[in-house]
């Protein structure tokens, strides 16, 4: 108590030098706008070409731009991610969803903006890699009803992916520097807002450890390898890494100074997760196998406690309630 | 992720008031009331037992639906009590048995023909238990040929390690009392009809005498469930001492339960999850339509446990120091907030409700073309995300942020993870 009461009469002295703007300008805004940018690339690309062969690396680009931003869930994220990203599916539900759509041909499948309305299970990455990589969908020819529902998936991301950034830049990010000043309600001081940028990378790094790897861990009796994120596409354990990257760099970004003890941990983090023999995590019947992605969980673990002692004690902050909470 | 957030100005501005309130007391109210809610669940459960041997005894409309009606009063009291779910360790692992949800119903009985089979996440999805006495889980031959809560609770709630094979609790009741709403996201339940229970030529279903004997056993089971956690709330009970031994953790549990059951749980997976993915039976009690009132009565246990006061079934109300008089005394521009936004909750849940009870039931409400039913549902998760913010000051105000940390030795320690 004695250590934190010094800490407030220094913040007092010297108002925090929020790392809000660096956030905002650093990692979120380029983060949102480089999605918006790869999320259209794919769309443009399956208007030339729709089948799944064609789309796949420029998918695998989208993804990749997905996770510098894919796990924040607050402002237009808090629902618009939920869009981007309908996972885990533990009922099944992308799968039906799709396949009726191309039972019935439904007329959504051809019409872009109609599709903003359809159910989350049908749109975004997990829906497209079903499309692109799944063995019941993958094999549309061109000219096919199918076909065609790519392109609309892609369309409605590419707006998505539209929106979400315009909504960042234009609405939220002022919401956020404003922090503490008359009329906003959402941060009443800029430690709020620090707080809350703060939760999202802690958040991230539980929701990899917890979800990311733990559903396909399972037990060791009865490990889960098809619940692996993104296993189709085979970027489990890529994923992993790159939302560990964006946790490591909005730290920085809130950051008043460098973090050596976070850099090491995410260092050795890519180190153990160097040693997974399969990027899609399907070898998990393997004692040796499993055992080596339970390192890169606690690793994740490790790197979040870092993340804590490092950033978050300091500053005197610490996680708000997430969003994954819950069953 | 059950931490709360502090503020460091926060917590300099909320000096701590010489505080009036005595926080133990508070912590005493919490228990009591839930001691409260777990007793009245148990009645109302006792009533549903009763309902259901009539209707065992003698299946008709009328035993039927005051079967129905029995699960219904039995749910109100039940839904108040989930805010202490998230915070009380005891309690959280104890609700799979008496509230899980969503479920694979063709585990438990028969389905129509639209419904999916079995998936790849759970090959049981389709067992239908009442119509197999002899079923395999996860390669091993298992005998059902007797209905029992033993087989139920052991065997296949949670069969080969997948939480949708939900065999037990108040939603597999409902199932075994209503049947699959097979209206979609037009007017109407689920109709099971009553002679599902009839015995012998009237038999309709199949296998009668085993769906008897499964909703007798389910609600046995559910009784010594509610027993079991009436009795962790008593005077000498488990969880009480547990909530009790240390009045700011004490705090800390009841306002990780709030923000908890608010966010993640409520506003997240059981609103606005099932809004997006426009899917009927992505609704709580999606048999029965009694959706509205779970998500009433979650909002108002919420409510209950800021106020300091519970009205029991029988009219009569548990109250006594409350965690508002806390925030009162040391922040009451906060109080006020706090307060100003649960009432808003209850207001955008109660429109729900009266919405639900003039004839739009929830399920109508995920149709994608009903925009008021959006609006409804999108104004209760938006209170609920509203007041998580709040319940997140309350833990700065009271100067709680350090002891949100226990159990994480790198935050109280923070060169423990350097060692």
């Amino acid at each position: 108590m004695i250590l934190r009461a010094t800490l407030c009469l220094l913040c007092l002295a010297s108002p925090l030098r929020a790392g809000v703007p660096e956030a905002l300008t650093g990692h979120i805004l380029p983060g949102y706008a480089g999605f918006a940018e790869a999320a259209g690339d794919l769309a443009e690309a399956a208007r030339q070409d729709c089948t799944a062969p064609a789309l796949r690396a420029r998918y695998q680009l989208a993804f990749d731009a997905w996770t510098v931003v894919g796990d924040i869930r607050m402002g237009p994220s808090e629902t618009g991610a939920l869009a981007v990203v309908f996972w885990p599916d533990a009922r099944g539900f992308t799968p039906r969803t799709l396949q009726g759509f191309i039972a019935d041909q439904a007329p959504v499948g051809r019409d872009p903006a109609a599709y903003a309305e359809a159910s989350i299970a049908a749109r975004g990455l997990f829906a497209l890699e079903q499309m692109l990589y799944g063995a019941e969908f993958a094999g549309y020819a061109p000219g096919s009803y199918a076909c065609a529902l790519v392109q609309t998936m892609t369309a409605d991301m590419a707006a998505q992916a539209q929106a979400l950034q315009d909504g960042w830049r234009d609405g939220f990010a002022p919401v956020l520097l404003s922090a503490g000043g008359p009329g906003n309600a959402s941060f009443l001081s800029e430690t709020e807002a620090m707080a809350a940028l703060y939760t999202q990378v802690m958040s991230s790094l539980e929701v990899t450890a917890d979800t990311r790897l733990g559903r396909p861990l399972g037990s060791f009796d009865r490990p889960r390898p098809t619940r692996a994120e993104a296993w189709r596409a085979g970027r489990s354990l890529r994923n992993v890494l790159l939302y560990a990257r964006a946790a490591r760099d909005l730290a920085v970004m809130l950051a008043p100074g460098p973090l050596p003890q976070t850099d090491a941990a995410l260092a050795r983090l890519e180190e153990l997760a160097g040693r997974v023999s399969d990027p899609g995590l399907q070898d998990l019947d393997d004692p040796a196998a499993r055992l080596r992605l339970e390192i890169v969980q606690q690793q994740v673990r490790t790197l979040r406690d870092t993340i804590g002692a490092e950033l978050g004690a300091p500053l005197g902050l610490s996680a708000g309630f997430n969003s994954a909470d819950g069953d | 992720m059950k931490r709360l957030l502090p503020s460091v100005l926060a917590l300099v501005a909320a000096t701590p008031a010489l505080a009036a309130t005595d926080r133990a007391a508070v912590i005493d109210t919490y228990a009591d009331i839930a001691q409260a809610g777990y007793e009245d669940s148990l009645i109302t459960a006792r009533a549903l037992q009763e309902a259901v041997a009539a209707l065992v005894a003698d299946p008709s409309e009328a035993t039927l639906a005051a079967a129905r009606t029995a699960w219904l009063a039995a749910r109100d009291p039940y839904q108040q009590t989930e805010v202490y779910r998230f915070g009380n360790p005891i309690v959280d692992d104890w609700e799979g048995k008496v509230n899980a949800w969503p479920l694979d119903e063709g585990l438990i009985d028969y389905v129509d023909t639209s419904y999916a089979g079995p998936t790849d996440e759970n090959e049981l999805a389709a067992a239908n238990v009442i119509a197999n006495p002899a079923l395999r889980i996860a390669g091993q031959e298992v005998d059902a040929g007797t209905i029992t809560p033993a087989l139920i609770a052991d065997t296949l709630n949670e069969a080969d390690g997948i939480e949708t094979n939900v065999a037990r609790g108040y939603h597999a009741i409902e199932f075994l009392l209503w049947g699959q709403d097979l209206n979609g996201t037009g007017p109407g339940a689920g109709d099971r009809p009553f002679t599902d229970y009839a015995q012998g030529e009237a038999c309709t279903g199949g296998n009668c005498d085993r769906r008897a004997d499964y909703l007798t056993a389910a609600t046995d089971l559910l009784i010594s469930d509610l027993e079991e956690m009436a009795a962790n709330w008593a005077e000498e009970g488990a969880a009480r001492a547990a909530i009790t031994a240390d009045p700011d953790a004490g705090l800390v549990a009841m306002l990780t339960g709030m923000g908890s059951l608010s966010y993640g749980e409520q506003a997240g997976e059981r609103m606005r999850l099932g809004l997006m993915l426009n899917d009927p039976e992505e609704e709580h009690d999606c048999f029965s339509d009694n959706t509205h009132n779970s998500h009433y009565y979650d909002g108002k246990g919420v409510q209950n446990v800021y106020l300091g006061a519970y009205t029991r079934i029988d009219g009569s109300t548990v109250s006594g120091p409350s965690l508002r008089d806390l925030v009162a005394e040391t922040a009451p521009e906060l109080d006020a907030e706090m307060t100003a936004k649960l009432e808003a909750t209850m207001q955008a849940l109660g429109a729900i409700k009266t919405a639900a009870e003039g004839g739009m039931a929830y399920d109508q409400m995920l149709d994608p073309a009903n925009a008021e039913g959006e609006a409804l549902v999108m104004a209760g998760v938006d209170g609920l995300i509203d007041q998580t913010r709040s319940i997140e000051r309350i833990v700065t105000a009271l100067s709680l942020d350090s002891i949100a940390f226990e159990g994480s030795d790198s935050l109280d320690n923070p060169g423990a993870v350097f060692q």
